[in-house]
């Protein structure tokens, strides 16, 4: 089914690339998140089987994809406000769709795949398409970004490799033939620990960039600052869950070893380091996206605390990665509106939001409540889930580090978020219509996730616990 | 004779601390690549067929004939003949390099293990050290596509070390993956070459708040 999927994939964005024409590419891409949705509902329904050789249809994988599928139709609508705002040129926007399509291909197949290398080689492929769409604007600004994203990305995932092949040694120790994360974990308890331990520091080290976590956060962070905002939706969003996915595999095969305490250790520092760094950077951001990007590595710190803790933590970790992308792919859906409106990328532009447009305002004040995790926001669950296994596990200081950083973040944040909203209006700035269809999305992402905090659905919860079943 | 290969392998290493031409960068990286197809060629215990058509396409093929060639056009393009003040002297460079292989051979001694071949490793890490040091030590994005290549020849050697079991297919993949890289890290250097004055790394830092 999967390679059937990518074949798919791939022809689809042939033709898109090389018709060079606006209506094609809208066709097929719109085929393409119809194969997306159908592949969604066959992987749910087919728990665990494997598939396609390297591939598997397994609960994590299912509910990030899931999650992917959702922001790939949403970023599809908003790709088309965007470029058409833009008066892109055909050919450009072929260029577009072709690498977003690749970029969504490349991500499903690293949700589902059961093969380390094969996990990298994916990775790999989306820093391939998603630098194409960073550079999409083509000023010098996203020259800049793109190179450093590609060539950073490029040497960190090559010292992932090391550790991967690293991690190749318990497979040779054990006689497997092949290097799926089920035989890696059954096997692990033989090896000397010291090589699951520097390849868990590597792998981490080389798909930080992924995650936004530190040490290797900076190169995302200018990359999101200037990609364009429906790709930033996926970038800060799916691309993140990606680099979630390997960590959380790795840490699968490292978690019935001696090696767990040492890696849990390696894991709260990360946390807490990117916390404090975000924390540290936000003070002097002036851009919204630039905001934004450091958000989303201080959510990754919290997610990777929740991971560190275990217990309760891990369900915790999960609930949070979900939440946060529909969050933040809903705050990024509006940047674009934002940007139009004052056509200004500074905060010190903005103004009056609320007054312009009370329906566009209400939903970024909205956007701003879920994403600082105040009630009735489902990241406030998640986040008192988390804080709740790091006073369980004992990890009080942490816990009161961590409390205090994020006091700094939301009082910063709702700095800027207000002065967006309630600040006097600038002057020239032509009034919006009260109503459009840009601002409904949001509501509906945003409304999920409180519902999904405050009563989420059985089979939502059974994901979650499937997934996570391999930890304890 | 596969000892042989993986000295002049550490030499090439060497050899690169040493020059200052760009152009002598390229041809090392040929080399490289020459010496890495000796190395598997002659540490095989028996050939079979589609493994050996597969190193022969990844080692001669893509790391001796074409990245080189690609290589070269971009240098070509950017009119690159010498590297600018490198931040640290020749001689230095020279000595970083053997000490890179002196740490590796004691780590590779410190984490024996009956798994892993200590020559193959001991090269394999001084190489990942040695580009890692390449990178940071040169100021333009050439040199650094290089580094980059000079690591990436690292891995090969040290999947090798471990005797790693992937799947044709996998391997497959992963060569298109860091091919593909290549093609687009150097299409890139080009186009900032022409967008900006030059390919040196301080164009780059526009990008802050």
């Amino acid at each position: 089914m999967l390679i059937i999927f990518f074949i798919v994939s791939t022809v689809f964005g042939a033709i898109i690339f090389f018709a060079k024409s606006k209506v094609l590419s809208r066709l097929f891409f719109a085929t393409f998140i119809v194969f997306q949705i159908a592949l969604c509902i066959y992987a749910y329904l087919h728990p665990d089987m494997e598939d396609s050789l390297f591939y598997k249809f397994d609960s994590l994988g299912v509910l990030l994809t899931i999650v992917l599928t959702i922001l790939s139709i949403s970023t599809f609508y908003y790709s088309i406000i965007y470029l058409e705002r833009k008066a892109t040129k055909a050919k450009s926007e072929s260029t577009y769709f072709a690498a977003l399509i690749m970029f969504i291909a490349a991500m499903t197949s690293a949700n589902f795949t059961e093969n380390i290398a094969l996990l990298w080689a994916s990775i790999e492929a989306t820093t391939l398409f998603v630098s194409v769409l960073i550079f999409h604007e083509r000023t010098k600004d996203a020259l800049e970004a793109t190179w450093k994203y590609l060539f950073i990305s490029s040497v960190g995932v090559a010292i992932a490799f090391i550790g991967i092949l690293f991690m190749s040694i318990i497979g040779s120790k054990n006689g497997l033939s092949d290097l799926n994360f089920q035989n890696l974990a059954t096997a692990a308890h033989n090896i000397n620990t010291i090589w699951l331990k520097i390849s868990f520091l590597l792998i981490l080290t080389g798909f930080s960039v992924k995650l936004s976590l530190f040490p290797l956060f900076a190169v995302a962070i200018d990359a999101k600052t200037v990609a364009a905002s429906p790709v930033n939706a996926l970038m800060s969003t799916a691309l993140t869950n990606v680099g979630f996915i390997s960590i959380f595999r790795t840490y699968t095969i490292v978690a019935h070893t001696d090696a767990l305490g040492w890696a849990q250790n390696i894991l709260l520092l990360t946390g807490i380091l990117s916390i404090f760094i975000a924390a540290i950077q936000l003070t002097r951001v002036k851009r919204l996206k630039r905001m934004y990007a450091f958000s989303t590595m201080e959510h990754m710190g919290i997610v990777s605390l929740g991971l560190a803790v275990g217990g309760i933590g891990y369900y915790a970790a999960l609930l949070h990665i979900v939440f946060h992308s529909l969050v933040k792919a809903g705050l990024f859906y509006q940047i674009n509106q934002i940007h139009a409106l004052y056509k200004s990328k500074w905060i010190n532009d903005f103004g009056g939001f609320f007054k312009i447009s009370p329906v566009a305002g209400l939903s970024l004040l909205l956007g701003f409540i879920s994403i600082t995790a105040m009630p009735p926001s489902g990241l406030f669950v998640s986040e008192f889930l988390i804080f709740k296994a790091l006073f369980i596990k004992n990890q009080i200081a942490i816990a009161l580090i961590t409390i205090i950083l994020l006091t700094a973040i939301i009082y910063i944040m709702a700095k800027s978020f207000l002065r967006i909203l309630y600040a006097p209006k600038p002057l020239n700035i032509e009034p919006m219509e009260t109503f459009n269809s840009e601002s409904v999305i949001p509501f509906i992402l945003f409304g999920l996730v409180i519902y999904l905090g405050i009563n989420p659905p059985l089979f939502f919860t059974d994901l979650i616990h499937s997934a996570i079943a391999v930890l304890n | 004779m596969t000892l042989l290969f993986i000295i002049l392998y550490a030499a090439t290493l060497i050899y690169f601390a040493l020059s200052e031409r760009v152009r002598m960068f390229v041809v090392l990286l040929s080399i490289q690549g020459a010496l890495l197809f000796g190395v598997v060629f002659f540490s095989l215990y028996k050939i079979e067929l589609f493994d050996f058509i597969f190193i022969l396409i990844e080692t001669i093929m893509v790391k001796s004939i074409i990245i080189p060639w690609f290589l070269n056009k971009v240098r070509k393009h950017n009119n690159l003949k010498r590297v600018h003040e490198p931040f640290v002297p020749v001689f230095y460079s020279i000595i970083v390099a053997v000490i890179s292989l002196l740490f590796s051979f004691l780590v590779s001694n410190y984490l024996k293990e009956n798994q892993i071949h200590t020559v193959y490793f001991t090269v394999a890490f001084a190489s990942v050290i040695f580009g890692l040091y390449f990178i940071i030590i040169h100021k333009n994005l050439f040199s650094h596509l290089v580094g980059y290549l000079i690591i990436e020849n690292g891995i090969f050697l040290f999947s090798l070390t471990v005797g790693s079991v992937m799947p044709l297919m996998v391997n497959l993949a992963i060569l298109l993956d860091v091919f593909m890289g290549v093609l687009v890290l150097g299409t890139f250097v080009n186009r900032i070459g022409n967008t900006f004055d030059s390919i040196e790394i301080d164009q780059l830092s526009k990008l802050k708040d």
